[in-house]
Parts: structure tokens; sequence; C-alpha cells
């Protein structure tokens, strides 16, 4: 028995050892099971906190995407109103537009009126100017050929039949050949006179001086006529016709010498004066002068302030000059008076460069 | 009348013009070989031996003519621009005679070749002496081309 129960003993002992074997093992794997639910913890832990920032995150996005949407519906709004404006102002855009295009279409309907009316009005100018020239033609040569007639007639009776005629006829006879010969002249100066306004102005540089000087030595004397003393100036130049200007003081200076032609050892002065950029050029004499009653007659056509007795004439001189000064945009005046002589002026535009 | 050796063609359709050119031209010597015609139709006639002058001897040109510029029928103008433009007549010195300076009748008869273009004095005197200076002028002074 004893053997048995030994047996037994080692057996149970055995056990025993694989028991406490089988304990220590187990203690060893719960040691690595505890270390493995520590690690699982601490995971566990570090994946809470990651959680909460990123919740914390995720809120703060939320509340931000709020915020961009109350802003979007703001624009939006924003951006509906200003749709609505622009669609009122293409209306209004519309409407203008069509305004204007209604004022455009009235402007060149008015200009089209107009430019007609101008293209009748030149027409007719043109052919009321064409009228004037044929009628000056026919005037200058229809009026003329009887007048010589009448002149050459009355000649042929004075020179072929003078003894048929006592003194008086003589002297009648002489008074037709005398008006006949005015009429003709009254006519050459109605011509010339109409012939101005059609004639075109040319303007250059005029050397005054020069062409004054020219004028007074061109001027002719009867023998036994009062040569009057000319005293000219230095005279500023001036912008002008110089053929027109010189028909001016032609004009101005035989009159001058023409109404001094009774006073004895007399003088004419001329000169000029400048004022800004018109110069006014004059001409005094110590003649007869006229009567500053009659001044407005003074430049007109026929107009005479005279007798042909005291002083002959037609009366055209004055106007032509007034005529000619005129279309040069300047003007002409007198002082005078009666016996003590007379100071025509007349202005032009002076030399530009001078 | 004869129209042989004519010195003078003198056309003018007014005849009181046309008596006191001649007398003028008579006074200074000049009519012995005259002829008048009334218009520039009767001017050609007489150059070109026409009509009333068929029998005129065709190379016996005058040395002068005297044409008036205004004129029924054929006007001065229209003679001038005929005789001008003809080898055989253009070298006949043709002197205008007018009533006027008026309009654009010197310039346009001296283009077609006019050799004078005088403007008719209504003074008598001064129309005597331009009429007896033409004639001493183109009968005595100057030279003919031949």
């Amino acid at each position: 028995m004893k053997n048995n129960d030994a047996n037994e003993l080692i057996i149970a002992n055995k056990e025993i050892a694989f028991q406490q074997q089988e304990k220590e093992n187990r203690a060893a794997e719960l040691i690595i099971a505890n270390k493995e639910l520590l690690f699982q913890y601490e995971e566990k832990e570090r994946r809470a906190a990651e959680l909460i920032i990123a919740n914390e995150e995720l809120l703060f996005q939320n509340e931000e995407k709020e915020r961009r949407a109350a802003e979007l519906i703001i624009a939006n709004k924003e951006l509906a109103y200003q749709n609505e404006e622009k669609e009122k102002r293409a209306e209004e855009l519309i409407v203008a537009n069509r305004e204007l295009k209604k004022a455009e279409d009235d402007i060149r309907k008015l200009n089209d009126k107009l430019e007609q009316k101008v293209t009748e009005r030149t027409a007719q100018l043109e052919s009321v100017n064409k009228e004037l020239e044929s009628f000056s033609y026919s005037v200058s040569h229809d009026l003329r050929a009887p007048i010589r007639a009448i002149n050459g007639y009355t000649r042929i009776l004075v020179e072929d039949y003078a003894d048929k005629f006592d003194v008086e006829g003589t002297k009648v006879l002489q008074s037709i050949i005398h008006n006949s010969k005015k009429m003709g002249e009254l006519i050459d100066d109605l011509l010339a006179f109409s012939k101005l306004g059609r004639k075109e102005v040319t303007v250059s540089e005029i050397n005054m001086t020069n062409l004054v000087e020219t004028v007074q030595q061109d001027l002719i004397f009867e023998e036994g006529e009062n040569v009057p003393d000319f005293e000219i100036n230095q005279l500023p130049n001036a912008e002008g016709d110089k053929s027109l200007i010189k028909q001016v003081w032609i004009n101005l200076i035989s009159n001058a010498v023409k109404y001094s032609r009774k006073k004895v050892g007399t003088k004419i002065e001329i000169g000029a004066y400048q004022n800004g950029n018109i110069v006014t050029y004059y001409i005094k004499d110590f003649g007869a002068g006229f009567d500053m009653k009659y001044y407005d007659k003074l430049f007109g056509v026929f107009q005479r302030l005279h007798s042909q007795e005291e002083f002959e004439g037609t009366g055209i001189g004055l106007a032509i000059v007034h005529k000619i000064v005129q279309r040069h945009s300047g003007t002409v005046w007198a002082e005078s008076q009666l016996g003590e002589g007379s100071c025509f002026y007349f202005s032009l535009l002076s030399a530009t460069n001078k | 009348m004869s129209y042989h050796n004519v010195e003078i063609l003198f056309v003018e359709d007014s005849l009181d013009d046309a008596a006191l050119t001649v007398r003028a031209l008579n006074k200074c010597g000049f009519t012995n070989k005259l002829h008048h015609v009334i218009d520039g139709a009767e001017a050609l006639d007489f150059i070109y031996c026409r009509g009333n002058y068929i029998n005129r001897a065709k190379n016996d040109s005058p040395k002068l003519i005297l044409l008036d510029l205004k004129m029924p029928k054929v006007n001065g103008m229209q003679v001038l621009e005929t005789l001008k433009a003809d080898p055989v007549h253009k070298s006949i010195p043709i002197v205008m005679l007018t009533s006027s300076n008026e309009g654009p009748d010197i310039e346009r008869c001296f283009a077609l070749g006019a050799n004078s273009y005088i403007v008719k004095p209504v003074d008598s005197d001064n129309f005597f002496n331009a009429i007896k200076e033409i004639g001493m002028y183109w009968m005595i002074l100057s030279q003919p081309p031949v």
C-alpha cells in the first residue's frame, strides 16, 4: 500500500507542480493581458482627447458656416436689388435712346430743310446777281449808244451847219453836247460803282506810304492851276486790296486838290495814327470845306454839296470811297468847316507783322 | 456799189454809230474803200463771198475789219471766232468796237484773237479821236503780214 500511496503522491505532486506551472503561466499571461489593457485604455483616452478637439473644431467650423450663410443671404438680397435697379436703368436708357434718336431725326430733318433753303436762296441770289450784271451791261451798252448819237449829231450841227444858227442856237447846241457828255459820265460812274460791289476783295499787306506817293505823283495839273504843297507823313502798312485802296486815295487826294483849287499857297496833309490793330489814315486840306449840316449826304451816290459851277463832279467819288472801305470792314468819316477845309478819315486793319 | 478792193470792212448794226464812224473816218480821209455791213451774218457773207456777195473776188480780203460786238443774228464774237479759226482769214486785223467795257467780253475777245478792243466814247471829240487813231494805226502805221 505504501507504494501505491507514494505513487499516488508523486502523481499528485506532479499534478500540483503542473497546476503550479499552469498558474504561473496564467499569471504571466494576465500580466501581459493587463499591460495590453492598459495600453488600450491609454489609446482610448488619447482618441477621446482628439475627438474633443475635433468636435471643438467642427463646432467652430459650423459657426463659421452659419455666419457665411447669413452673409450670403445679405449679399444675395443686395444682388437682387442691384439687378432690379439695372433693369430699371436699362428701361430708362431705352426710353432716353428713343428720345435721342427722335431728336437726331428732327435735327437731321431741320438741317435738310435749312440746306435746301440755303441752296434755294443761293440760287435766287445768283440769279439776282446775274440779272444785275445783265442789267448793268444793258445800261452801259444800250444807254450809252443813244447818248453817243445825240452828242455826235449835235457836233455835226455845230461843225457843218454853224451858219444856220444864231448865237442863242449855238449856245443851245453846246448845252446839248455838254449834257449828253455829262450823262455818259454819270452812266460810267454808276457802272464803276456797281462793279465795286461785285469785285472780289483780294487782301494783302499794302505799303501805304509808297501807294500814297505814287497816287500823288500821278496827279495831273492843268497849266496855271493852283498846286498845293503835299505833306505826307510816314504811314503804317495795312491789310487790304491794293487796287481798291489805291482808288480810295485817288478819290480823296483829287477831292482835296479840287476843293483847294481856289486857295493860293495851300497845303494838303496826309498822316495816320494807330490804335491797337486798327490804323486810321487821314487827309486834311485847307480848301473850300463843307457845311456839316449836310454831312449825312456826304457819302451818298450822286450827292453833291457844291454846285457844278463852283466845283465840277458827278458825286460818285466819296460813294466809291465809302463802299470800298465798307467792303474792308473799315470806317470812313469826315470833319469840316465851310471855308476852312476838310479832314477825311478811314480806318483799316493794320498789317499783322508790322 | 463796188465790192472790189474794199480796204475796211465795217460791221455795225446801229445806223447812227455807223454814220458817225463813217463821218469821222471821212474827215480823216479813210473812207474811199470802206464797206459797211449791218450784222455778223452779212459780214461772213462778205468775207466768204456768199449771198449778195457771191460775185466778189475770193482772194480780195480787206486790210482791216472794224467789228461791233452786240448785233442781231450773228454777233461780233461769233464773227471773230469764225475768222480767227480760219487759216485763210485769221491774219486780217480785227478791231472790236463796243459800247461798253462791261462784262467778260474783253478777255474773251483777246482769247479768240482780236487785235484790239475799243470802247466807243460817248463824247464826240473823244469818239472822233478814237476813230482817227484806229485809222491811222491800222491803215498806215501797222505793217500787214504779206
